[in-house]
């Protein structure tokens, strides 16, 4: 049913998968699921012993023991090929891994309890596999995935935030200094100084340990076809691990005092959690994998683990640690640890939706291009395309390459040195802000962070100017650095808006403000700022070398500030869209250099005069002063981009039109369009009725030459004489084109009667 | 003037809904709300576009703006969508920079308001920029995963499938979405005093409004850019793969095609032509081939080496056989003034050895020549219009225009008509070639 609505083609028909119906499979289904309830009834035997039992002894006891059963089961040494030197090596660095990973995986076991353990720790390889595909790289394999990649995301952040687990119980529980050993304290240490409480630590560290997990599996794989078999891979791994294990057991035994006082009491536990973590899940997985698909057995199996994890956490009552507890410590914590919380249940949910989306088969193939269709009508879909034209490119060089890009041209290289110095007055902000713990440096940073925003557009867009012509854009890239310089300033409209309605807000409730930390920061920024403007200014000069004399009138009133905070440099930036993007640029740094120099008027005024009005009212003047400078900038952009005839050229090219009618043999013209397109270009088309003894090639050439004088420098003539009209209207069909056809050309024979009587 | 009425009396009911939840926000001082009352304030914008898009329909193309103001809507769409993306943006920003404490107040009367507002504005007011773009622009990912999900569910209960199948209206999609994620910020708010929801639901509205918007933007400024629309390139590939077999045709190159307003292509393209083609023929031709895609067009025929004289003119007009070829010498005072017949395409590769400009041997049989039978009409020799002819121009165009061709029909239908049956067997070849092609390539 699902299949009918799927979007692939292939799924759709009787290609794709097809996958055995569920009642064939009950058997390892319920093998699998009481598999998992065992496994979860283990893990939370496991936490309470661990309360009392070192996990260095605990893990070491798992291993021994699931060593020995699997030596009486598999028979390693016996049966199968002989295992070479090199071989031990790798094993004993397999076993190192896996050590490790246990550990973490124990240790976050006693930071986060059972139920938190479950659910982050247990997930299967190819849940994991595709969540990673789905984060890293772009072929993720349509939306449900990327649904199940961010309920996996939300279910952890659920686990950090609202998840308030007994944190005084915890803290109280593990004062600093009570630890064990040199290992859990470092852990403890190491959590410490990360600034969170002990379970948000554990979250990080099983999340972490799980992509561990998952590596060491896939990185195994090719080492347990070399053993001979996951198996007897398994069981050497336990025995080599439980050796590599024992001198520190040894030495922590002779070292430390046992809190256990009777070890024959745990004897029964530790079997059952032997049995049930290490061997039987082991090997009722390997068994289910053989027998379902992987994809359907991680989602059973994960389901089943999780719902009974919750079932148990809901029930458990501690039996052991009231057993062990009473003889070591008070009891009355243990209520209180690890309870349901509302936050658990809510990640618990998104991770069983997550981890039954992310393991259900993807149905989406490969991504097609349609080149047609069959005789019987189905669509035709070619799959080459993309896997080869990918070539991924190394990081270093792009980084290289781009940077050589743009450091080419004037423009972006200004952008770009800018942008450097921003960037690094921010992070200096930024991390002074952090040491001192100052909120008002930080958000200053972070103010300047969101302005290098238009930076990196105005970057962006001054590389992108620079591309060859495609297919698409057949003009070249060059209106992307209009386009951009319009997005600028709508940008700078939003921020004096913004701007406005703080002030407004404030000047009906002035607030009392801290005036200590703003200057140095506000001088700071003005400078960089100055710096700026010097850059850009010049570039600005720089640039309008290449335009031709312009009226600069019209962008004078908003840079008549400019000249009072630094000599003279209130000229105009081109006018009529020469380079839009750079005056964006401009501006934005203005709007900056403004902001500053008002922080520093107002903190003047409130600490001399105490007016705490001044600094609303220096916020209304700056969005005002930025407001009025951004019109003619829009305005400019707007005109380009609604293809308007260059205003600078007007002229020019209405006497240029009149220079046309006027060559011998033409009669008239019409639509004449002539626009900018970009800073460089500037297109026009023309249509030209000619007389019929006139050669078109000259007539063309003619007018190019004119038109070319008035700058237009991308032209199409389209030349007409009286016979095209007589074959249009007789290409054409319907009555209606060729009446206008006609209409056309009778006007053009009256033209032509005035022209041939003068 | 009653769409203008509408759009002034929904303006007017937007803005006072704006400023009450401008006054709500700031009360329960929930970022949430505050960027639900961003879409409120671009359904204003909406409104405004809307109020262009009809100004435009009125106003002619004057002399600056020689292509009319139909671009004008297509920058408000684009304006409005990149202000509510630079709005949403800020909404992030203050995210980063202050996390206040929401309080309920009144935030779920404000979310309510704002849904049913937009919701009315949406679907009461008929707003074609915006309509048109929300179809033509690729999907939202937020459209993308109803999408999937609705597919999902017609798997479990197919009678949904009429409801939940056909394309989501990506503005419906992101206010219920948006009033969702309120009510939920509201109900943990008032049950489990989670303040820190109101963010998320902040940021995740944030996130779903560039999601919706950043598509049509995309499109829109894709528009301003003056690109050739990506949807029509194969159609004008095929038809200028067509323009590029027709006789007398060496290359089409400098081709330009981009949408003027939403919908209306124009273009501009240089067309090489033989030296001893007929230019007017060739522009009637490929004018007729291009115009019904492209409503602007210009086309510029050049040759090459036309300034030098050439002999070829006299010769090859005293040896064509039929008499019915030569055309280049159509330019020449000496040859035009005598009666020589031109006009008409030469009949091709036969008399071609004089001709300055070389025939590409590797070009392929030409898919359509003015040989074989189209929707044209067969061509035919037309008496030479010459400019001091006197002509029959009678009351109705339409006799004059199509007369010849009509009056000629029935000669150039004599014609033997080895070289049509040719034609379509190649055509029939051609086709059938294609097709064995990709089949084969599909097949793996």
């Amino acid at each position: 049913m699902d299949e009918k609505y799927s979007s692939n083609v292939l799924s759709g028909g009787k290609l794709g998968m097809v996958e055995v119906p569920d009642s064939r499979l009950t058997r390892y289904i319920v093998l699998l699921v009481i598999s998992k309830v065992l496994k979860a009834l283990g893990i939370f035997e496991s936490y309470d012993i661990l309360k009392a039992v070192h996990i260095v002894q605990f893990i070491f006891i798992l291993k021994l023991g699931s060593a020995v059963i699997l030596l009486f089961f598999q028979k390693p040494f016996s049966s199968g090929k002989v295992i070479s030197k090199r071989q031990w090596i790798k094993l004993i660095k397999h076993a190192v891994f896996s050590c490790i990973i246990s550990l973490l995986g124990f240790f976050g076991l006693t930071l986060c309890g059972p139920l938190r353990t479950l659910l982050l720790f247990e997930h299967s390889d190819v849940v994991v596999i595709a969540l990673l595909g789905v984060l890293f790289t772009s072929s993720g394999g349509g939306p449900s995935k990327t649904r199940g990649a961010a309920f996996f995301i939300i279910a952890v952040i659920c686990l950090l935030l609202f998840d308030n687990d007994d944190l005084m119980a915890k803290m109280a529980e593990h004062p600093e200094g009570h630890h064990d050993s040199a290992l859990t304290h470092f852990l403890y240490t190491a959590i410490a100084f990360l600034g969170v409480a002990d379970h948000k630590g554990g979250v990080v560290l099983l999340v972490a340990s799980l992509c561990l997990k998952v590596g060491f599996h896939t990185a195994s794989r090719k080492l347990s076809v070399e053993i001979g078999g996951a198996k007897r891979l398994y069981a050497l791994d336990n025995l080599v691990s439980s050796l590599v294990l024992l001198p520190w057991v040894v030495v922590l035994s002779v070292t430390t005092e046992s809190k256990v006082d009777s070890w024959s009491s745990l004897i029964l536990p530790f079997g059952m959690i032997i049995f049930s973590v290490m061997i039987l899940e082991f090997y009722v997985e390997a068994i289910c994998n053989t027998k379902m698909e992987t994809l359907r057995c991680a989602r059973y199996g994960t389901i089943a683990l999780f719902l009974s994890a919750l079932l148990l956490a809901n029930f458990w009552t501690h039996p052991l640690t009231d057993q062990l507890r009473s003889m070591s410590k008070p009891p009355q914590q243990v209520s209180t640890e690890h309870v349901l919380s509302g936050g658990v249940l809510v990640s618990a949910i998104f991770f069983i939706m997550s981890s039954s989306i992310l393991s259900s088969p993807s149905k989406k193939g490969q991504k097609g291009t349609l080149v047609g269709y069959s005789p019987e009508g189905t669509p035709l879909y070619n799959f080459m395309g993309d896997a080869l034209q990918h070539t991924s490119q190394s990081l270093p060089r792009f980084i290289k390459d781009s940077l050589k890009q743009i450091l080419e041209e004037y423009d972006s290289r200004q952008i770009f040195y800018f942008l450097c110095l921003n960037l690094a007055f921010t992070f200096v902000e930024l991390f002074y802000g952090v040491w001192t713990n100052s909120l008002g440096l930080i958000s200053d940073g972070f103010h300047m962070l969101f302005d290098c925003s238009a930076l990196v557009l105005g970057l962006f867009a001054a590389l992108m100017t620079r591309w060859k012509a495609t297919r698409i854009f057949s003009y070249g890239y060059g209106r992307v650095e209009i386009l951009s310089g319009f997005i600028n300033g709508l940008f700078l409209m939003v921020i004096a808006f913004f701007v406005f309605v703080e002030s407004v807000t404030r000047l009906l409730d002035p607030p009392n403000i801290d005036t200590d930390m703003l200057t140095p920061v506000s001088v700071g920024g003005l400078l960089v700022n100055l710096v700026g403007i010097c850059a850009f200014s010049h570039a600005h000069s720089h640039g309008s070398k290449s335009c031709s004399s312009n009226d600069h009138g019209h962008s004078h009133h908003g840079h008549s500030h400019s000249e009072h905070s630094h000599g003279g440099h209130g000229h105009s930036h081109g006018g009529g869209g020469m380079n839009a993007n750079m005056r964006g640029v401009f501006l934005h740094v203005l709007a900056d250099t403004l902001g500053s120099v008002g922080v520093i008027i107002s903190t003047i005024l409130i600490q001399q005069f105490g007016w705490l009005i001044a600094d609303p009212i220096c916020s209304l003047f700056i969005a005002t002063l930025i407001f009025l400078s951004v019109i003619p900038l829009l305005k400019d952009a707007c005109e380009v981009l609604l293809l308007r005839t260059p205003p600078e050229h007007e002229k020019d090219l209405n006497s240029a039109l009149e220079k046309i009618e006027k060559i011998e043999g033409v009669l008239s013209y019409r639509d004449p369009h002539f626009w900018r397109h970009s800073a460089s270009v500037i297109a026009g088309t023309i249509h030209l009725q000619i007389m019929s003894d006139v050669v078109e090639q000259r007539i063309i050439q003619q007018v190019t030459a004119i038109l070319k004088d008035a700058g237009v420098n991308n032209l199409s003539v389209q030349v007409e004489k009286e016979a095209y009209f007589q074959h249009m209207s007789g290409l054409s069909t319907g009555f209606h084109e060729v009446l206008a056809m006609t209409q056309q050309m009778e006007s053009m024979k009256y033209l032509k009667d005035g022209t041939c009587i003068m | 003037p009653h769409e203008l009425h509408m759009i002034l009396l929904f303006g007017s009911l937007n803005l006072l809904c704006t400023g009450c939840l401008l006054m709500w926000c700031s009360s329960t001082n929930s970022m949430a709300l505050t960027a639900y009352t961003y879409l409120t304030i671009f359904d204003l914008f909406s409104l405004i576009t809307c109020l262009i898009s009809s100004w435009v329909t009125m106003k002619k193309p004057s002399q600056l703006y020689s292509f009319g103001f139909e671009r004008l809507e297509v920058l408000a769409v684009f304006a409005s969508t990149v202000l509510v993306q630079l709005g949403a943006l800020f909404i992030l920003k203050e995210r980063c920079v202050y996390p206040p404490t929401a309080h309920i107040g009144r935030l779920l009367v404000g979310t309510f308001v704002a849904l049913f507002f937009n919701l009315l504005t949406l679907l009461s007011v008929r707003n074609k920029p915006f309509a048109y773009v929300s179809e033509a622009a690729s999907s939202s990912w937020l459209q993308e995963h109803v999408a999937d999900l609705s597919r999902s569910l017609c798997g479990i209960i197919p009678g949904l499938s009429s409801v939940l199948l056909p394309r989501m209206n990506p503005f419906v999609l992101i206010n219920m979405a948006g009033a969702l994620s309120l009510c939920i910020t509201y109900m943990l708010i008032e049950i489990n005093n989670y303040n820190a929801v109101d963010t998320a639901s902040a940021v995740a509205i944030a996130l779903m409004t560039f999601g919706t918007m950043y598509p049509m933007s995309v499109y829109s400024g894709k528009v301003l850019l003056q690109t050739t629309p990506s949807h029509i390139i194969g159609q004008l590939d095929k038809l200028l793969r067509e323009v590029s077999t027709l006789d007398g045709v060496l290359e089409v190159r400098n081709e330009h095609f981009w949408t003027v307003g939403f919908g209306s292509l124009a273009g501009s393209a240089h067309v090489r032509i033989r030296r001893d083609a007929n230019e007017q023929l060739v522009l009637a031709h490929v004018t007729n081939r291009l115009l019904p895609l492209v409503s602007t067009l210009t086309v510029q025929i050049f040759k090459d080496d036309w300034t030098r004289p050439l002999l070829t003119g006299t010769l090859t007009a005293s040896s064509s056989p039929s008499g019915a070829a030569l055309t280049s010498a159509e330019g020449y005072p000496a040859v035009s003034s005598s009666s020589v017949p031109p006009l008409m395409m030469s009949l091709g590769r036969e008399l071609d050895p004089l001709t300055s400009t070389p025939y590409k041997p590797s070009s392929p049989p030409p898919e359509f020549s003015f040989d074989t039978p189209g929707r044209n009409v067969q061509p035919v020799v037309l008496p030479n219009p010459g400019h001091n002819t006197h002509r029959p121009y009678g009351g109705l165009g339409l006799t004059y225009g199509a007369s010849p061709y009509t009056g000629m029909l029935n000669q150039g239908l004599a014609r033997p008509s080895s070289s049509l049956g040719l034609g379509i067997y190649l055509k029939i070849c051609g086709t059938f070639s294609r097709r064995c092609s990709i089949s084969r390539m599909t097949t793996p």
